[in-house]
C-alpha cells in the first residue's frame, strides 16, 4: 500500500503541474456544457409549465367512449396544458402532423365505442411527429391511461380523475411510463435519461463522463511515460511489486476522476442551475462511472505501444462511446442505437440519474450496479493487457 | 566480509534473431570496482538488465550477496543501485523531488532520505540547483542527477552503465570523481564503457566484452600481459591507408595491423626492429605520414587483440 501511494502522490505531483489536467477535467466540460445549454437549451425543456403542446384529434367515432375521451382532452387544454385542434379526417391530421402545425394527433376511428361496448378491443391510435418526441409521448401516455381506465370500464371515473388531477409533472412522469401498445404509432422515442432530467443537467453529466474518459486516459498514458522517459527501467529494478506502480496510477486517476466530477456537479449546480437529484445518489452513480470509464480505459490504453497510440486509441473510444451513449445528441428511436447505447457507462450514468430524478435515491442502485460491473470486468481486462506495459 | 558482492554465471539473453548476451560469466568483490569494456553492441546493456533484475535471462543465474536476482526478488534489487544508459528521472519533478521519490521507492525512512538527499545532490554537484525542474537542466546536469537517484539509498552494489556517454568534459570529470569516491567509500562498483581511459582510470578489474561474450578479464596489468611484450606503433596519415595496411599485415615482427581513423595502428613484436621498414612500405604505397608514436600497449591495444577490431568504431 505504501509504493502505491507514494506512486499516486508522485504522478499527481505530476499532474498537477502540467495544468492540463485542470483544463480537460473541469474548465472543459463546464464551458461545453454551458455552451451546449444555450444552443439547446430551449429545445430540450418543452415539458417546462409555461409550454403547450400542440396535439389535434380526429373524431370518426362520435361515441359514448370517443365523447369521453374529447372531453378529457378538453379538460386538458383548459388547464393550459394542451394546445388542441380538431380534425375532420385523418387524412388531414396526418397533413398537420407532417407539417408541424401539431405535435401529435388521436385518431378515433369510426365503431371505437361499438367495439368496445361488444366487448373487443378498440384502438386509440396516436400519430406522432418525429421532431416533437415529448409532445407525441405525452399523447400516447394520454391516450395509455384512458385505455386504463376504460379496461376498468370506469371511462366515466377516470374522465374526471385524469380532468382534475393531472399536472404537469404527472404528464411528465406519466410519459416516462408509456408504452407503445398502440399499432402505428410512430413516435420519437427520447432515451429514458432525458425523461426526466433537463437540459442541462443532461448535458453537464454527459459532457463530464466524457471528459472523464480523457482523465481516465492519463493511466495508461503515464505509464507509457514511464517507458519513454526511461524511469520504467528504475521503477523495476527498485524492490517493489509492478502491480503497485498500476494501482498507484489507477489510483491517481480515481482521485483526479473523483474531484473533477465533484467539481463539475457543484458548478454546475450553481452556476447552471443542473438538478442532479439526491446527494447519496449522485455520489454512488459517480464513483461507479469514474472506476468504469477509468477501468475501460486502461483496458483500451493498455494495447498501445507509445503514449501518442495509446492517447489516440483513448479519443476513438472516448468519442465513440460518447456518441453512443448519448452526449452530444440523445438518442432516439428506441431501438438497436437504443439498445446499442447501453454498452456505455455514459448511457448507463444519465440513465441511473434519469431513473432517480424522481427523488428516490434507489432508483439509481440498478445503473450504478452496472456500472461497477463494467469497472470490475474492464478492470480485470485492463490488468491483464497493462502487464505488457510495465515490462522492458 | 565473506562471499562476493555479485556472481553472474553463464547468462545468456536472445532477442528474435540476436544473441545479445550469450554466456557471461563473471564476479565482484566486495569494495571492487569492475569493468565491462565493448563496442556499442556488445551486450553490456542487456547484460545489466538482467543483473538489475529488469530482465529474466534465457538461461544461467545472477546471485547478488549470496541471493538469487530474478525480476520479483526484492531483498537483491535492495542492494543493487541502477544508474541506466539511458536518461531515467522526470523532467517534470525537481532534482530533489526526483531523488526523494526513488529514496521513497526503497523504503528510506523520512529523516535519513531528507539528510541523504542534501548529501547526493553535494555528491553529484546540484545542491545549487536542487529545487529546479530536471527538464531545466543540461545534458551533464541531467547526467549527473541520473547518476545521483541510483547511489542514494546506499546500494551495496552500484552498477552505472556508460554514465559519461554524450557529457561534456567537465560533468564527464565530475562523473568519473563521483565513482571514485564511491568506491572509495566501499561500495562495489560495475561499470560499462566503450571509453578505454575510463576502464582503465576506474576498474581494478576489467572485462572486454564483444558479441555478447567475455573475451578477456583481469587487472589492466594481466590483460595488457596477453598482448606480451608488444608495443603499439600509430603512424597517423593523411591518405588512404587501406593498400599499406594488407601489406604491413605480411610484414614479420607484425602482430596485427589495423586502418584508424586517418591512422594505422600497428601491434609489433618490437617498435625499433620494424619501424624503420613500416615507414617504408607506407611511403611506398604513396600514404604520406603526419606523425608516429609508439607506445606500451594499453586496453585498446588488449582489444583489439583479443576480438581483431578497434573499440571505436
Ligand atoms: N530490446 C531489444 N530488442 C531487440 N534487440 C535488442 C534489444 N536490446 C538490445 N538489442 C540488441 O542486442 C545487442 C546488444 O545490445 P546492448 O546490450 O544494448 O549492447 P551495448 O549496451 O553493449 O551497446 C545489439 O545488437 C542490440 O541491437
Ligand atoms: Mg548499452
Amino acid at each position: 500500500m505504501g509504493v502505491v501511494l507514494i506512486v499516486a502522490a508522485k504522478d499527481l505531483a505530476q499532474r498537477a503541474r502540467d495544468r492540463s489536467i485542470f483544463i480537460i477535467g473541469i474548465v472543459a466540460p463546464l464551458a461545453l456544457a454551458f455552451i451546449f445549454n444555450l444552443v439547446f437549451g430551449g429545445g430540450l425543456s418543452d415539458v417546462g409549465e409555461n409550454i403547450t403542446l400542440d396535439m389535434g384529434v380526429v373524431d370518426a367515432d362520435r361515441g359514448p367512449i370517443s365523447d369521453a375521451f374529447v372531453g378529457i382532452l378538453s379538460e386538458i387544454e383548459s388547464d393550459g396544458l394542451i394546445d388542441l385542434t380538431t380534425y375532420d379526417d385523418e387524412a388531414a391530421a396526418r397533413a398537420a402532423v407532417d407539417g408541424g402545425d401539431v405535435g401529435a394527433v388521436f385518431v378515433l376511428d369510426a365503431g371505437l365505442s361499438d367495439d368496445i361496448q361488444a366487448g373487443s378491443d378498440g384502438v386509440i391510435e396516436v400519430v406522432g411527429d418525429v421532431d416533437a418526441p415529448t409532445t407525441t409521448q405525452i399523447a400516447s401516455a394520454i391516450a395509455e391511461q384512458f385505455a386504463v381506465g376504460v379496461r376498468r370500464g370506469t371511462a366515466g371515473a377516470l374522465a374526471s380523475s385524469l380532468a382534475g388531477v393531472i399536472g404537469p409533472e404527472d404528464i411528465a412522469a406519466a410519459a416516462a411510463e408509456a408504452t407503445t401498445a398502440e399499432p402505428a404509432l410512430r413516435i420519437g422515442a427520447v432515451p429514458a435519461a432525458t425523461r426526466q432530467l433537463d437540459a442541462s443537467t443532461y448535458f453537464v453529466a454527459g459532457l463530464s463522463v466524457f471528459f472523464l474518459f480523457f482523465i481516465a486516459g492519463l493511466a495508461v498514458t503515464s505509464m507509457l511515460d514511464e517507458r519513454r522517459e526511461g524511469t520504467l527501467a528504475r521503477l523495476l529494478a527498485a524492490p517493489i511489486s509492478p502491480g503497485s506502480v498500476v494501482a498507484g496510477k489507477s489510483l491517481t486517476s480515481v482521485v483526479i476522476g473523483l474531484v473533477a466530477m465533484t467539481v463539475l456537479v457543484i458548478a454546475s449546480t450553481f452556476l447552471m442551475g443542473a438538478t442532479w437529484g439526491p446527494l447519496p445518489g449522485v455520489a454512488l452513480l459517480v464513483s461507479a462511472v469514474v472506476l468504469a470509464v477509468i477501468a475501460i480505459m486502461t483496458s483500451v490504453g493498455a494495447l498501445a505501444k507509445t503514449p501518442e497510440q495509446a492517447g489516440n486509441l483513448q479519443s476513438i473510444v472516448a468519442v465513440t462511446m460518447a456518441m453512443l451513449g448519448g452526449t452530444f445528441v440523445p438518442i432516439s428511436g428506441g431501438g438497436f442505437l437504443e439498445r446499442l447505447s447501453l454498452i456505455t457507462p455514459n448511457a448507463w450514468f444519465l440513465r441511473g440519474l434519469g431513473d432517480m430524478a424522481g427523488g428516490d435515491v434507489s432508483d439509481a442502485v440498478p445503473a450504478a450496479i452496472v456500472l461497477l460491473g463494467m469497472a470490475v470486468v474492464g478492470g480485470g481486462l485492463g490488468l491483464l493487457l497493462i502487464r505488457r506495459t510495465v515490462r522492458l | 566480509m565473506a562471499g562476493k558482492v555479485l556472481e553472474v554465471s553463464g547468462i545468456r539473453k536472445r532477442f528474435d534473431d540476436i544473441q545479445a548476451v550469450a554466456g557471461v560469466s563473471f564476479s565482484i568483490d566486495h569494495g571492487e570496482t569492475y569493468g565491462l569494456l565493448g563496442p556499442n553492441g556488445a551486450g553490456k546493456t542487456t547484460a545489466i538488465s538482467m543483473i538489475a533484475g529488469l530482465r529474466r535471462p534465457d538461461a544461467g543465474e545472477i546471485i547478488v550477496l549470496g541471493q538469487p536476482m530474478t525480476p520479483t526478488s526484492r531483498e537483491p534489487k535492495a542492494a543493487v543501485g541502477l544508474v541506466p544508459q539511458d536518461l531515467a528521472i522526470y523532467p517534470d519533478l525537481t532534482a530533489r523531488e526526483n531523488l526523494r521519490f526513488f529514496g521513497r521507492l526503497y523504503s528510506m525512512e523520512r529523516v535519513e532520505l531528507n539528510r541523504r538527499v542534501d548529501e547526493v545532490l553535494e555528491v553529484i554537484g546540484l545542491t545549487d540547483r536542487a529545487d529546479d525542474r530536471a527538464d531545466e537542466f543540461s545534458g551533464g546536469m541531467k547526467r549527473r542527477l541520473n547518476i545521483g537517484v541510483g547511489l542514494l539509498h546506499r546500494p551495496q552494489l552500484l552498477i552505472l552503465d556508460e554514465p559519461t556517454v554524450g557529457v561534456d568534459p567537465q560533468s564527464r570529470n565530475a562523473i568519473l570523481e563521483s565513482v571514485e569516491y564511491l568506491s572509495g567509500e566501499g561500495h562495489a562498483v560495475l561499470y560499462t564503457t566503450h571509453y578505454m581511459e575510463e576502464a582503465e582510470r576506474l576498474c581494478d578489474r576489467v572485462a572486454i566484452i564483444d558479441q555478447g561474450e567475455i573475451k578477456a578479464e583481469g587487472t589492466r596489468r594481466e590483460l595488457v600481459r596477453r598482448v606480451g611484450e608488444n608495443d603499439r606503433v600509430r603512424i597517423q596519415t593523411t591518405g588512404s591507408s587501406a593498400r599499406a595496411i594488407s601489406r604491413l599485415e605480411d610484414l614479420p615482427g607484425v602482430v596485427n595491423a589495423l586502418s584508424g581513423d586517418g591512422s594505422i595502428e600497428l601491434i609489433v613484436e618490437d617498435a625499433s626492429a620494424v619501424l624503420a621498414e613500416a615507414l617504408g612500405i607506407v611511403a611506398e604505397v604513396g600514404t604520406s605520414v603526419a606523425a608516429v608514436t609508439v607506445d606500451e600497449p594499453d586496453l585498446e591495444a588488449v582489444f583489439l587483440h583479443v576480438t581483431g577490431k578497434a573499440l571505436r568504431d
